[in-house]
């Protein structure tokens, strides 16, 4: 009895460790290492930094880097032995992309509709700064009326508290 | 018989609040003042409905009575009476009734604040506040119903979801969002009846700011709550993950902040009058939406713990509310403008549209980013994902822009600035920006973004305090005692100004904090067996054994380390795994250690027999976010304590002296 119990947690520990260095198929998903192999304070940066772009399956909607759960605990272990073999992050994402899908890339890749949700935030952009330009451009066709607030003799200050100050202490800025 | 009362508030606030908004919106319509005294009477009826409604559900919850189905969904006779208590919001039927309750508070404040003035405004205000009413009325009464009667009610139930009582912090957060969600309607029926008068007077931006303003600060505290809380709790060591439901609570916050400076402009220079209104209505609308967000269950997230029925009925209401904004917009914009007059680009006004500008685009990416894959998933049917790398690098720069703009905006002057005077303006500051950079280059700071986002701040610091302490200079420099002008200047009549210069600071703290912590941080996950140290970053930790403990409603385990720098103890951590109950997963709870500095942040992995696996987080300045963010509270709550004194001495002759002016006010 004693020794079926410490067969099986040997088996399990053994499985244990086996699964921590587990990348299956990574040669023949992305090919051989592009970069050079990483280790010691370097490889624990990399290997977050890029577990920062995957996200965990199994969550809700937690980064691998940030997630606790079983899951994410071992796509981080084969990040990081990825990383220490030399793939590059671009070759680990791709990694990742094509067992779980798309669904895994934090960072929508730029194809497709994707691309979409780079580019309307461009396009808000170029659309509101043409929309000041010409509410500036207002001023120069308009008769300039005035119908501010008449704010006690406020006028080119900031605000009516400060001109008084200003005022009464003769000061002009 | 309990819930049969609360039923019966429900149904009778469901029939005032539809009634009264018929009354509210007809007395607008015929300008008829019996009307709008009827429609008074009927917002203060709904609040009292509303308010009574959820005193039943307090008193049942209090007294455990489990044939209240709520009661007997989320009660339970283990837990602390604390929590017991803030169960009203830790379950989704619960927090659509304290919505409600808030909505009551709010529009009876509102009401009783405007009784005797903006009679052309109020009776299509009180009508849109009570639409509003009217919806949550019938969410509370159908689809979210707490006020079930359980037919054989239990002796005891399972209690609230334990991540509620896992921290003191979940039961503040959920308030401070409500109230800053909540408060959005009332700015919101002010901006609809505008419209629908088709006019804004200048009387009229005084409640319009002022009750943007008051949900802002309690918005602004909840999203720092929030982050607060995920950082002590959630493990991982960051406070924002770009999550849907945090970025819902960021939406209306952006768009009400760009209301508030809009507003400024619309004040001083009679223009962007339609524009605010713009920014107002969005603002409530992406509150509605925020609340989809969270209680539909159609997003994956941490925070969104309950899937329900009210989806639709939700999707519906905005659906709705959106159809009329746009409209009203639509039709009644142009009445609004008055002719806009801008004096190029380089005055306050100018500052004001880029930041505008600034505010709406950050609004935008984080609303495409966050429906995007929704969108995608239902339209093509695949899954994808928008997360915090795509956040990040969209989003810092406009982050940056803004810390920019703040810092330059208040030292430009309003209407054209000449070559002179933007000189004079514009250079000092730069002596703030090279202190601030260099400092950080000493502290070991060498990230390009996280430079320049010191000297940006650097330079936004010398402007907000020279513009803080400006009025005060002036009146010492003129004679006067200097704790009367502090308290003058700062705390009674300039407190409008001194109340949003606070504001300023605290974001320049809180912007240049979030650009360290998020650069400078360190990371390393060790496993350490009993009696073993280990050496991050200059930080030596000492696993000195397990600890059990136990409480009704949980059992812990601690983990306890000292921890040394330079071979010096400085204090000893004890992050826990905390098991409930309820859930199969144990709960980690860190433990940090806070100076001014940085926080040493230990979290939990595992614990197998004698070893424990850890998590080192080593982040720079996390503790001032905090802190800033509440000083910007603060300074927004100085800002809106109303200036009675100062509105009654308008007339005044140049000759007398500011002190004589005091004494006449009082």
């Amino acid at each position: 009895m004693k020794i079926a119990r410490f067969i099986a947690a040997f088996l399990f520990a053994t499985s244990l460790l086996a699964q921590e260095v587990k990348v299956p198929d990574a040669e023949q998903f992305v090919g051989r290492p592009e970069g050079q192999p990483v280790s010691g304070a370097m490889l624990d940066q990399k290997t977050n930094e890029t577990a920062g772009m995957l996200r965990c399956p199994v969550c809700q909607g937690m980064s691998v880097a940030d997630s606790p759960s079983e899951m994410a605990v071992n796509m981080k272990h084969q990040v990081r032995e990825l990383i220490a073999r030399g793939y590059t992050q671009d070759q680990i994402l791709r990694y990742f992309e094509r067992s779980y899908g798309q669904f895994v890339l934090l960072k929508p890749k730029f194809q497709g509709v994707n691309t979409l949700v780079w580019i309307l935030p461009i396009l808000a952009l170029i659309v509101g700064i043409i929309a000041i330009f010409s509410m500036m451009g207002k001023r120069a066709g308009g008769q300039p009326v005035d119908d501010a607030p008449p704010a006690e003799g406020a006028e080119g200050s900031d605000d009516p508290y400060l001109a008084e100050v200003r005022k009464l202490t003769g000061k002009q800025s | 018989m309990t819930a049969s009362l609360g039923r019966s508030l429900i149904l009778l606030s469901l029939l005032v609040s539809t009634t009264g908004t018929v009354l509210g919106y007809a007395a607008g319509w015929k300008r008829s003042t019996d009307g709008l005294r009827w429609a008074r009477r009927f917002a203060f009826l709904f609040s009292f409905l509303m308010i009574g409604a959820t005193l039943v559900m307090e008193y049942a919850l209090i007294t455990h009575d489990f044939s209240v189905s709520y009661v007997e969904h989320v009660g339970s006779r283990q837990v602390p009476l604390w929590v017991t208590m803030v169960s009203l919001w830790s379950s989704l039927e619960g927090s659509i009734l304290f919505w409600g309750c808030i909505l009551g508070v709010y529009i009876a404040a509102a009401t009783w604040l405007t009784r005797n003035e903006h009679v052309e405004y109020m009776a299509y205000s009180i009508g849109t506040w009570l639409f509003s009413g009217a919806f949550f009325s019938y969410l509370i009464a159908a689809p979210a119903s707490p006020f079930g009667t359980v037919a054989n009610p239990p002796l005891d139930g399972p209690g609230p979801n334990p991540l509620l009582q896992n921290h003191v912090l979940m039961a503040v957060h959920p308030p401070f969002l409500y109230l800053g969600y909540v408060g959005m309607t009332i700015p919101f029926g002010f901006a609809t009846a505008a419209l629908m008068r088709g006019r804004l007077g200048q009387a009229f931006l005084r409640p319009l700011r002022a009750s943007l303003l008051l949900p802002w600060v309690f918005l602004t505290i909840a999203i720092m709550l929030g982050g607060w809380w995920a950082y002590e709790v959630l493990g991982w060591g960051g406070y924002w993950a770009w999550d849907p439901v945090e970025n819902a609570s960021l939406l209306p916050w952006l768009t009400a902040t760009a209301a508030l400076h809009s507003a400024l402009v619309m004040e001083r220079r009679g223009s962007l009058k339609g524009w605010t209104v713009t920014l107002v209505q969005s603002s409530f609308l992406l509150t509605i939406l925020g609340t989809f967000m969270t209680r539909s269950g159609v997003f994956n997230s941490v925070h969104s713990f309950t899937q329900s029925p009210i989806g639709p009925t939700i999707l519906v209401f905005l659906a709705l509310v959106l159809i009329g904004s746009v409209t009203l917009l639509a039709l009644r914009i142009d009445s609004l403008e008055s002719d806009s007059r801008f004096d190029g680009p380089v005055s306050r006004e100018g500052v004001f549209l880029v930041n505008n500008l600034l505010f709406v685009l950050f609004t935008f990416t984080v609303l495409i980013g966050t429906v995007f894959p929704l969108v995608v998933e239902a339209v093509k049917g695949r899954q994808m994902s928008v997360g915090r790398p795509y956040f990040d690098s969209m989003v810092v720069p406009i982050g940056t822009a803004l810390l920019f703009i703040l810092g330059v905006g208040p030292a430009l002057p309003w209407g054209a600035a000449t070559r002179e005077q933007a000189k004079r303006a514009l250079l000092p500051p730069l002596i703030g920006a090279a202190i601030v950079a260099a400092l950080g280059l000493a502290f070991g700071v060498r990230n390009p973004w996280t430079i320049v986002t010191l000297a940006f701040g650097g330079y936004a610091a010398q402007v907000t305090m020279k513009e803080m302490w400006l009025p005060v200079i002036q009146r010492i420099r003129r004679g006067d005692a200097v704790a009367g002008a502090i308290v003058d200047s700062q705390l009674r009549r300039g407190r409008r100004r001194f109340g949003s210069y606070l504001v300023h600071a605290g974001a320049v703290i809180v912007i240049v904090a979030i650009g360290v912590s998020s650069t400078m941080r360190t990371q390393q996950e060790v496993r350490l067996r009993r009696g073993e140290s280990a050496t991050v970053n200059g930080i030596t930790l000492t696993f000195t054994g397990t600890e059990e403990k136990s409480e009704p409603h949980r059992t812990s385990t601690l983990a306890h380390f000292d921890i040394s720098k330079n071979g010096k103890q400085i204090t000893s951590l004890a992050p826990r795994m905390n098991s409930y109950q309820m859930m199969r997963d144990p709960i980690g709870t860190p433990d940090v250690y806070t100076t001014v500095k940085g926080d040493i942040y230990l979290s939990i992995l595992n614990i197998e027999g004698d070893s424990v696996g850890v998590n080192v987080i080593l982040t720079p300045m996390v503790g001032w976010i905090w802190w800033a963010v509440l000083l910007m509270g603060a300074g927004g709550i100085i800002a809106l304590i109303p200036n009675r004194a100062a509105r009654v001495i308008v007339p005044q002759t140049q000759e007398s002296p500011i002190g004589a002016n005091e004494v006449a006010a009082q």
